[in-house]
């Protein structure tokens, strides 16, 4: 986890005061944020600071009303999930991100809903990181365990052949011994290429995890930098660590 | 027990006409998220078509079959952009307001129907296309090439359709969308274009069942969409609203029911015990026999 203080001079991914609303309700405010090709970044903030829907704006489920996008160096504001799914954009969504009635077998292929035929192998890598994946495939997704889903959830993600992986709330509802397996799994998959960008409300882990953070509040970005000097900065210890 | 027989071959070939239509009507439901309960209308519309389309060719079959069922997908293509632009208009999925726009469709197809075809009167089907001859018989039984074939017609599109919908990834996508459509968006399922999918396909259905009710029936007439309509919504309800498994079963015994009691009752009174049995069975199981699945 080399910590580089400033933003990456390539970003695969840089979002450009992005402004985006509910209606009346204005979920983000002029957000700017980048990610480098090898990085892991974290959103920090708390319940309906924005994270969700900075997510959700990336991969293109809202339309924001001002600001850009771009992935790869090419603009992505205002095209559709689906396309970003294919072009290398995934998201594990926050808590019931599978499908419950449908197979473990079934919701990693629809994952790999765009590129089927390399499907095999992605399955075999898959099974590599999550080999109790392997052995419920047949199984209904909704008998897994918390811990088992979320691994789903990623393995899914992984499916689509993507170079930029949002993680929604990795750590939300499970166990701290599955939470520490979650984020081992994450570094990992860093380690292997996959730019990531985490959500997360209780800050340590993921900022142990991380390069380097945003903190969000009322849809603003307030603050970011390194990993290591957030974990450093009072406010955030009192205010996202705890203790 | 030769009454029995013969009522309840009866029954199974009209229930698999039950079976195909209540499976488009619930696909749209669960994939596109409408309730098209005038589907049945497009369906007969589609037969009318295949008839005007018999008589201009001298009853070619080839060119009839063609014809119901190209135009049922057309149709259903066709309608598909202003489901889906009142759905985005109105911000959601409001199921309500395909319900409005169904019934409209519904009742402008029986208008046109009733004005523009055959001068109102209903239609009959050339006697090469009619399935009334007898292929064998024993006793009281008469098996009718038309029942062979709605039954062989049926079991066959069922169960092409089943392994659409489980083994083929536009069917894990349409079962995705109908679990949760949120989250199918999230992971990357195009909705818009699985959705246009789903009514080509419940088109593809109707057409097929066109052909089949101008075999088994050998005629039609303006009102006959909406009659099979109200059965159609009720065995979808019955069973448990986007249940396709329960529809196939509650189908066929609708098909089993009425058929019977055209047998042993005198007087036309299948319409009424049909409703009277679906009424007792909703009274008991509000959710459907086999639960919805919405």
């Amino acid at each position: 986890m080399g910590a580089s203080n400033t933003a990456p001079d390539r970003p695969i991914l840089a979002v450009d005061g992005l402004s985006v609303s509910y209606g009346h309700v204005q979920a983000l405010r002029n957000a700017s944020i980048t990610i480098g090709s090898g990085e892991i970044v974290v959103l920090l903030g708390a319940n309906g600071a924005g994270k969700t829907t900075l997510m959700e704006s990336i991969l293109g489920i809202h339309t924001p009303h001002s600001g850009s996008i771009s992935f790869d160096g090419t603009d992505i504001t205002r095209v559709p999930a689906d396309r970003n799914v294919r072009s290398g954009i995934s998201l594990v969504p926050e808590g019931r991100g599978i499908f419950s009635s449908m197979t473990v077998l079934d919701n990693l292929l629809l994952g790999a809903h765009h590129n089927l035929q390399e499907s095999p192998a992605r399955l075999d890598r898959v099974f590599h990181w999550f080999p109790v994946l392997r052995e419920r495939q047949q199984q209904m997704a909704g008998t897994l365990s918390g811990g088992e889903r979320r691994m789903l959830a990623i393995g899914r993600a992984l499916m689509s052949r993507p170079r930029l992986i949002l993680i929604d709330e990795p750590s939300i509802g499970l166990a701290p011994k599955i939470v520490n397996d979650i984020f081992a799994i994450i570094a990992d998959l860093n380690a292997e290429g996959y730019a990531i960008l985490l959500s997360e409300q209780n800050a340590y882990k993921a900022l142990k995890t991380s390069n380097r953070g945003y903190v969000l509040e009322t849809g603003r970005v307030v603050l970011e930098g390194a990993s290591a000097e957030l974990l450093d900065d009072p406010g955030i210890k009192a205010a996202y660590v705890g203790a | 027990m030769e009454v029995f027989i013969a009522q309840f071959m009866n029954g199974l070939s009209l229930g698999s006409i039950y079976v195909l239509l209540v499976t488009g009507f619930n696909l749209l439901l669960l994939v596109a998220m409408i309730i098209h309960f005038s589907y049945p209308q497009v369906v007969v519309f589609s037969m009318y078509i295949s008839w005007v389309a018999l008589r201009f060719t001298n009853n070619s079959i080839v060119v009839g079959v063609v014809a119901g069922i190209v135009s049922a997908i057309a149709l259903n293509v066709v309608l598909a952009p202003l489901f889906q632009q009142v759905m985005r208009k109105r911000g959601h999925v409001d199921i309500n307001a395909t319900m409005v726009i169904s019934l409209a469709i519904g009742m402008i197809i029986t208008d046109i129907l009733s004005h523009e075809f055959n001068s109102g009167f209903p239609i009959a089907f050339p006697e090469n296309v009619r399935g009334d001859e007898e292929l064998f018989g024993f006793g009281l039984i008469h098996i009718s090439r038309g029942q062979v074939l709605s039954l062989l017609v049926g079991v066959v599109v069922v169960s092409a359709f089943f392994w659409l919908l489980y083994r083929t990834k536009y069917g894990r996508a349409f079962r995705a969308i109908a679990e949760d459509p949120d989250n199918a968006r999230l992971v990357g399922i195009p909705i818009f274009q699985t959705g246009l999918l789903s009514y080509a396909l419940t088109g593809l259905l109707g057409g097929l069942t066109a052909v089949l009710l101008s075999v088994l029936l050998g005629s039609a007439s303006p009102g006959l969409g909406e009659a099979v309509a109200h059965k159609v919504l009720a065995v979808s309800i019955i069973a448990g609203l986007g249940n396709l498994v329960g529809g196939l079963v509650i189908g066929l015994a609708l098909g089993i029911l009425e058929a019977m009691v055209q047998g042993f009752i005198t007087g036309t009174w299948s319409n009424a015990i049909a409703f009277v049995v679906l009424l007792v069975v909703i009274l008991a199981r509000p959710r459907g026999v086999f639960g919805m699945k919405l």
